[in-house]
């Protein structure tokens, strides 16, 4: 059940006059309509994964329980890795163990020995790796003892699987989330209207601006070799705004869907694309991933202390991970690599935390300065996300490669029916509408809302793809 | 709780309202221009007289020139259409019936749209936009299951299909004219082709509705139909000519010329004819039945 579908659409009023209507409003009871429905809006992707998450789910809560009961530090971690040791296990087999199977075989066989690798070939769970992380913080917060175990397994479960963010995030925290799901909620207006402006406006970012930036990227990637340098440009750019607009738009619609039963989720998005370096990028793209591992592994690494050599080890480990959980292939770690070396120099000359706070732009040259950087920003990233999208190492380098040596800057025609440029005068009226409401969560609330809301439905309905619903690049991580 | 479904029932009515005025704009657009397709074509025009008119796919489209026709005295238009199934053909000729077209001669292509009984959903997307004014449309389409959604949800039509959205739209109201109308509906393929295949392991023909509609259609109008099969590059002849002798088997009646044509010269793919290969094509055609 995507977002996006009519069954969504369906789905969702029904949980909401559940959840609020229903005649014993406790939190009890509220927790348990939201569950249920999790698991329902879970099992309409495969129903047997359901007992893999409800499996991950017991764990969690149970090692929790005996970390929190024991005093005793070695037993208290036997219980830490035990929970780690499954959580990773179960995700190195459905996600890794192919790719691992492929890459040893390949490794041997160059030194001249055939072996053919043994493969499961598994069915990846959705939302697998967002799950974990769910479970994999709340276990290590207890074991810090940040937190209290949750010892209502309901409360915990729906921690574990609230439905808007079950199969794409944002990465919530216990400690963010819990206390929410441990107080009934009251119904507020003003957040479900604020819901609903956000639920919009993610549905132009997916089906407006992501799903006709992918006609576009995905004739560009797939026919590479016959598209001169102008194309191969442009569809590096369109990538980037088709993933920006995927991701964050699923974020929004998450939550947006969320306030609407009066939780409040993580933000994961902050208009990344104006940022002016990119360790600023990192602070604001999938910003609940990237605190993860900034808390979860960064930090007991040892973060910024210690010599400069320890922290590029740091920053490449984290960098490095990061790549490697979007995905079993090397196309993500070459994509986490990249985004290493771009961040290192900034740490290595004490620039990594210079663009922290607002910015605003007037006719001057460090506004100009300002728009360079985030000029120059953006292209790296858009370089970085060539990796992201090929399938292939080799394909990613040969991309680059002919946007470099091809040297033909006209606008191709493309088999789409369409020319290659017809999307910017699109994307960049897309780009002002963002630039101009930065400091809100969307556009659409504050002065004539309803105009903007009518416009913005008009465009979903005239511009959006409906033709086939198109699956969110992050439900395969 | 009660301000927010008050709320919720605006929005409603507002997508409502937005539903109904773009469905009547973008249904005003196409039943008001023509050129962009041979559909609108048929649907704008009424009492044609043709001697002969031409229907099928791109196979088709690209393989029958009117002007050899034409050159003889045989009033012709080529109103087949690329990606189109039998299905859309039949619509197509009972829509030329009911404008009162004339039609003495009909050439079908049949041959690789007998491999299954499947519509096309760009060609049917072209008939959609007059679904609330056209009864035959209607009646065509009523057992199919988006029939209800297309019918009396507005816009729902034009969201889900693009080859009748906005940019459709668009390109209607600057009137940009396909320039296939200036050679009586023919679309001529450039290049030679050398070596070419095309794998037709998976295809097998079978009875189709839309082929018996058709037929059935001009023996009640006395229309002369000539079922035509047309010509594969030859390395997919070689491989697979059983599909066109099984077709035999299935509908003797039909007229093969899929050997007619072999040299790779011709071909701009294995399936399509270039323009020199259409020529061959037309003048073989035209004289084996216009000039016995």
């Amino acid at each position: 059940m995507f977002f996006n579908s009519l069954k969504f659409a369906v789905f969702l009023p029904i949980v909401f006059i559940f959840y609020w209507f229903f005649p014993n409003k406790s939190k009890k009871n509220q927790n348990l309509i939201l569950i249920l429905a999790s698991y329902y809006f879970y099992s309409c992707w495969d129903w047997r994964f359901l007992f893999l998450l409800i499996f991950s789910t017991f764990l969690d809560y149970y090692t929790a329980i005996k970390i929190e009961e024991n005093e005793k530090k070695s037993i208290r971690k036997f219980w830490l890795w035990l929970s780690i040791s499954i959580n990773l296990g179960l995700l190195a087999v459905f996600k890794y163990y192919d790719f691992f199977a492929v890459s040893a075989t390949e490794f041997i066989s160059g030194f001249g020995f055939h072996v053919e690798p043994v493969l499961l070939k598994l069915i990846l769970p959705v939302g697998i790796s967002f799950y974990t992380f769910h479970g994999l913080s709340y276990i290590i917060d207890v074991y810090y003892k940040r937190i209290k175990t949750e010892k209502n397994f309901i409360d915990y479960s729906l921690f574990v699987s609230y439905f808007p963010l079950l199969v794409a995030g944002p990465i919530e925290r216990a400690t963010h989330l819990l206390p929410q799901l441990k107080v009934k909620r009251e119904f507020d207006f003003e957040k479900a209207k604020e819901g609903i402006y956000q639920i919009v406006w993610g549905l132009v970012k997916k089906v407006v601006i992501a799903d006709t930036c992918a006609l576009y990227a995905n004739e560009i990637f797939d026919n590479y070799t016959t598209m001169n340098s102008m194309s191969l440009i442009l569809g590096a750019v369109y990538f980037a705004f088709q993933i920006y607009g995927d991701f964050s738009g699923y974020s929004d619609i998450a939550l947006g869907t969320s306030k609407l039963f009066g939780i409040d989720l993580l933000k994961n998005f902050d208009y990344p694309y104006f940022s002016r370096d990119i360790a600023e990028f990192w602070r604001r793209w999938h910003i609940s991933l990237s605190s993860w591992f900034r808390d979860y592994v960064y930090i007991p690494l040892g973060g910024s202390k210690g010599s400069k050599l320890f922290q590029l080890r740091n920053v490449m480990v984290i960098f490095l991970l990061s790549g490697f959980w979007h995905g079993a292939n090397w196309t993500f770690i070459v994509w986490g690599f990249l985004n290493a070396v771009y961040f290192i120099p900034l740490l290595l000359l004490n620039k990594n935390r210079n663009n922290m706070g607002e910015f605003k732009l007037s006719f001057n040259l460090n506004s100009l300065k300002i728009i360079s950087n985030i000029a120059f920003t953006f292209a790296i990233t858009c370089l970085a996300w060539i990796f992201f999208r090929a399938n292939t190492i080799h394909q990613a380098v040969d991309y680059i490669y002919r946007i470099f040596t091809n040297h033909i800057y006209s606008f191709q025609y493309l088999h789409i029916g369409r020319s290659v440029e017809k999307l910017i005068v699109f994307l960049v009226i897309f780009t002002l509408i963002e630039w101009n409401n930065r400091n809100k969560i969307e556009p659409i609330s504050g002065k004539y809302s309803w105009i903007k809301l009518a416009l913005a439905i008009t465009a979903i309905l005239t511009l959006g793809i409906f033709s086939d619903y198109k699956n969110f690049i992050y439900f395969q991580f | 709780m009660k301000q927010f479904i008050l709320y919720i029932g605006k929005i409603l009515v507002l997508i409502l309202l937005i539903m109904i005025s773009l469905d009547v704009f973008y249904t005003y657009v196409f039943c008001h221009t023509s050129g962009r397709n041979k559909t609108e074509l048929v649907l704008t025009t009424e009492d044609k007289n043709y001697d002969l008119v031409i229907l099928g796919s791109s196979r088709a489209e690209n393989h029958f020139v009117p002007s050899i026709f034409n050159s003889k005295g045989i009033k012709t238009f080529n109103y087949a259409m690329s990606g189109s199934k039998l299905e859309e053909t039949a619509l197509t000729l009972k829509l030329m019936l009911a404008k009162n077209f004339k039609i003495k001669n009909l050439i079908l292509d049949v041959d690789l749209n007998l491999n299954s009984n499947s519509h096309s959903d760009n060609i049917r997307a072209t008939f959609l936009p007059y679904l609330p004014i056209s009864p035959i449309i209607r009646e065509h389409y009523k057992n199919i299951p988006e029939y209800f959604s297309y019918r009396y949800i507005p816009f729902y039509r034009y969201a889900v299909n693009e080859a009748i959205g906005y940019r459709e739209v668009g390109a209607s109201i600057k009137s940009k004219k396909i320039n296939t109308f200036d050679l009586g509906g023919f679309y001529p393929l450039p290049n030679r082709g050398k070596n070419l295949y095309y794998d037709m392991s998976k295809f097998s023909p079978k009875r189709n509705k839309g082929y018996e509609e058709i037929r059935k259609l001009c023996k009640e109008n006395n229309i002369n139909f000539i079922p035509i099969s047309l010509p594969m590059c030859q390395n997919t002849m070689k491989d697979f000519g059983n599909y066109f002798q099984e077709m035999k088997k299935l509908y003797p009646e039909i007229h093969h010329y899929e050997n007619a044509v072999v040299d790779d010269k011709y071909f701009s793919s294995c399936g399509h004819m270039n323009v020199e290969g259409a020529k061959k094509l037309s003048t073989l055609v035209l004289n084996d039945f216009f000039e016995k």
